[in-house]
């Protein structure tokens, strides 16, 4: 059960921290802000 | 010893000899297109010196660079015979109808040949021998079907043409002065085309072993790179005509045939194209093998069809899924050319047909997983996935009935009243840009979720890191949809030039779903434990039906798509240049549109059953020793998929 939770963890915060990246990057990459609402 | 040597030094000449010819028309041009028309120039220098002091320049509409006039002036039609003789009928309909046809069987005699070049290259690379004959004889189907429709496409081609000079003659006549040097390469090439073709068919048997199995693949290497070549240069006549490019505001060519060539919208017409072929290609040739399967009365045939069907569905697929991100390219590309062109097609007179679009993009999605459910049938220990099903049903339900609802609806004052305006409260919200892109991703994500499902289905993964492996791609794809579904919510609170951008990383989410996810399949399956073998043929006739519904929702879709493109044009002939002074340079209504796709659908489909039943009597014909080549009494055409 422990093994479980501690790669459940870790595929999240590989997960997360991939699509962060991937949506920051790409609309960086446009000359987008992608955290505009949140500077705003 | 001595005779194989000379047979491949025969083929290798052979081979080099194609490539010579192939190169030929190219050679024999390349003056003419380098110093861009000057074919043209010297016309003129021969009527005399004093042309040679009148040298005209104009601006390039597009480039806006400056080239020396060699053309003459795109002619001012008049509704009359002269510029548009016509029979007692709308000549529009009739070239339309003529394009269509031309056009689906162009698809599919250029997108065969691509299916049979990969299933030929697996069949060479299979270790497994019995496996490797499977597949050479799938792709030796595959290439016998497109044959009698490669003779069909050459009929229509030649009705096409004739259409065009009988009742466009004006239009045909100025657009051929433009393309006249490209037009005897296309006329060359497809000369190539058909060389290739007939030798790579009719080689078949004479080069299925060692090295010449290897020229004969190469042989279709080189088919496909006419084949593409042919389409890119048909392309960038509709390129030209929707951006024209390399003419000046009178439509006067000014000596650079690339720049004609070259339009706005010709680099994302290729590419839309050809994914559009191979899936179209692969859904006629999915069609064909779930009607085979229907007819077949023996445990075997059914197994091959199967298969068959399997194959080509995969293929196709493959290239539907990243079909929609490049007609949002196209799109994108269209609006950047003209705003009010990206406007009228999605945002005006024809934003209607993008909700039928929408519409059949959905079945298309719909019927591929239904059948990948289906299928699952048919291995043991894909059972403990059915239960699952219908979560995916749900995520694709509400995927689509996002991706189809409209901005606004065609109502009366009494139901205006009622809704308390145009939009409605609440399913208005979803009839916006950011919502549609969250439900595609969605429907296009569910499908690569399926079909890694589908992938895994009678396998357990034996890797040391397996229960690792299977959470990581659990988080994988929920996070995929929240990132998706998210997206589409936070364009609701950001400016639309902000929003326009969260498209990029949606569709990068859902690729990286399809690429990362594949991939890591892939590499966890890799020695897989089986859980029971695949047993082909052994699956339920909806799930052949499906194939169908989805091989003729392509079709429709493909006629609906080419009716839209080419009415953006609205009453141009040559946008901006050459206008249409015909009695029928209008938009036809939507319902008219439909009936004049789904009849042409239904011409299609009656011919092309026509081509198949020939395809069977060539089929009966053949040797016995073909036949035996099936191993077993129950063949199993692959171990996996």
């Amino acid at each position: 059960m422990g093994q479980t939770i501690f790669y459940a963890l870790v595929s999240v915060v590989i997960c997360v921290a991939y699509f962060l990246a991937v949506d920051h990057f790409l609309m960086d990459a446009q000359g987008l802000d992608f955290w505009y609402m949140f500077r705003k | 010893m001595g005779f194989l040597t000379r047979k491949k030094m025969m083929s290798i000449m052979a081979l080099g000899a194609m490539i010579g010819l192939l190169l030929l028309p190219i050679a024999v041009s390349l003056p003419a297109l380098t110093s861009g028309g000057v074919a043209f120039a010297e016309d003129g220098k021969e009527d005399g010196k004093k042309d040679e002091a009148k040298v005209e320049k104009g601006r390039d509409v597009y480039y806006k660079t400056e080239g020396i006039v060699v053309g003459a002036p795109a002619p001012v039609t008049t509704d009359g015979p002269k510029d548009y003789p016509r029979y007692n009928f709308e000549s529009r309909v009739l070239l339309w109808f003529a394009n269509q046809q031309h056009l689906y069987y162009g698809s599919f005699v250029l997108a065969v040949p691509i299916f049979c070049m990969v299933v030929e290259f697996m069949g060479v690379v299979t270790k497994d021998k019995a496996l490797a004959k499977r597949y050479d004889q799938l792709a030796y189907d595959f290439i016998k079907i497109s044959l009698t429709a490669y003779s069909l496409t050459a009929v229509l081609g030649g009705i096409l043409i004739f259409t065009f000079l009988t009742l466009y003659p004006a239009f045909f006549g100025y657009l051929s002065s433009i393309f006249r040097p490209v037009m005897h390469i296309y006329a060359l090439m497809f000369v190539a085309e058909s060389g290739t073709l007939y030798i790579y068919y009719y080689g078949w048997d004479k080069m299925k072993e060692g090295f010449l199995k290897w020229i004969h693949l190469s042989m279709s290497v080189i088919l496909n790179i006419i084949g593409t070549l042919l389409m890119f240069l048909a392309n960038s006549w509709i390129g030209f005509m929707m951006s024209p490019a390399g003419v000046d505001e009178q439509g006067r060519f000014l000596g650079n045939i690339w720049h004609v060539l070259h339009t706005a919208l010709w680099n994302p017409l290729n590419l839309h194209r050809i994914l559009g072929n191979m899936a179209f290609g692969g859904g006629v040739v999915a069609a064909y093998a779930a009607y085979k399967f229907l007819a077949s009365k023996t445990d075997e045939e059914r197994a091959h069809y199967d298969w068959m069907g399997y194959i080509a569905m995969a293929l196709g697929v493959a290239f539907l899924i990243p079909l929609p991100f490049a007609g949002y390219w196209l799109m994108r590309e269209v609006y950047a050319y003209r705003q009010q062109m990206g406007i009228t097609l999605m945002g005006g007179l024809l934003a209607w047909l993008f909700i039928i679009q929408a519409t059949m993009i959905g079945i298309l999605f719909l019927s591929t997983n239904y059948y990948l459910w289906q299928a699952m049938g048919r291995m043991r220990g894909a059972e403990k996935y059915q239960r699952y099903i219908k979560y995916l049903v749900f995520l694709l339900a509400c995927g689509y009935l996002v991706f189809i609802t409209p901005h606004t609806m065609v109502m009366t004052p009494a139901e205006l009243k009622a809704m308390g305006g145009q939009q409605h409260p609440v399913l208005g919200n979803y009839g916006v840009m950011s919502a549609k892109n969250g439900g595609i991703n969605v429907i296009i994500t569910t499908t690569v979720l399926s079909f890694v499902w589908y992938m895994r289905g009678n396998k357990v993964s034996t890797v040391s890191w397996a229960k690792f492996g299977n959470i990581f791609m659990g988080c994988f794809f929920f996070f995929a949809y929240i990132n998706i579904v998210g997206l589409a919510i936070y364009g609701y609170y950001i400016p639309a030039n902000v929003r326009v951008g969260l498209s990029v990383p949606q569709v990068a989410t859902t690729l990286s779903c399809l690429f990362f996810m594949f991939a890591l399949n892939s590499i966890m399956m890799k020695g897989a434990k089986q859980t029971g073998a695949i047993e082909w043929g052994k699956i339920s006739a909806r799930s052949q039906y499906a194939l169908i519904m989805l091989a003729t929702a392509f079709t429709w879709m493909m006629g609906l798509m080419g009716y839209i493109r080419s009415s953006v044009r609205l009453f141009w002939h040559v946008n901006e240049i050459m206008r249409d002074n015909s009695p029928w340079a209008y938009t036809h209504t939507v319902g008219f549109a439909a009936n004049m796709i789904s009849f042409n659908v239904l011409f299609f489909w009656i011919s092309i059953l026509f081509v198949f039943w020939l395809g069977s009597l060539a089929a009966k014909k053949a040797p016995v020793e073909a036949k035996a080549a099936v191993p077993g009494s129950a063949p199993q055409p692959a171990a996996s998929h």
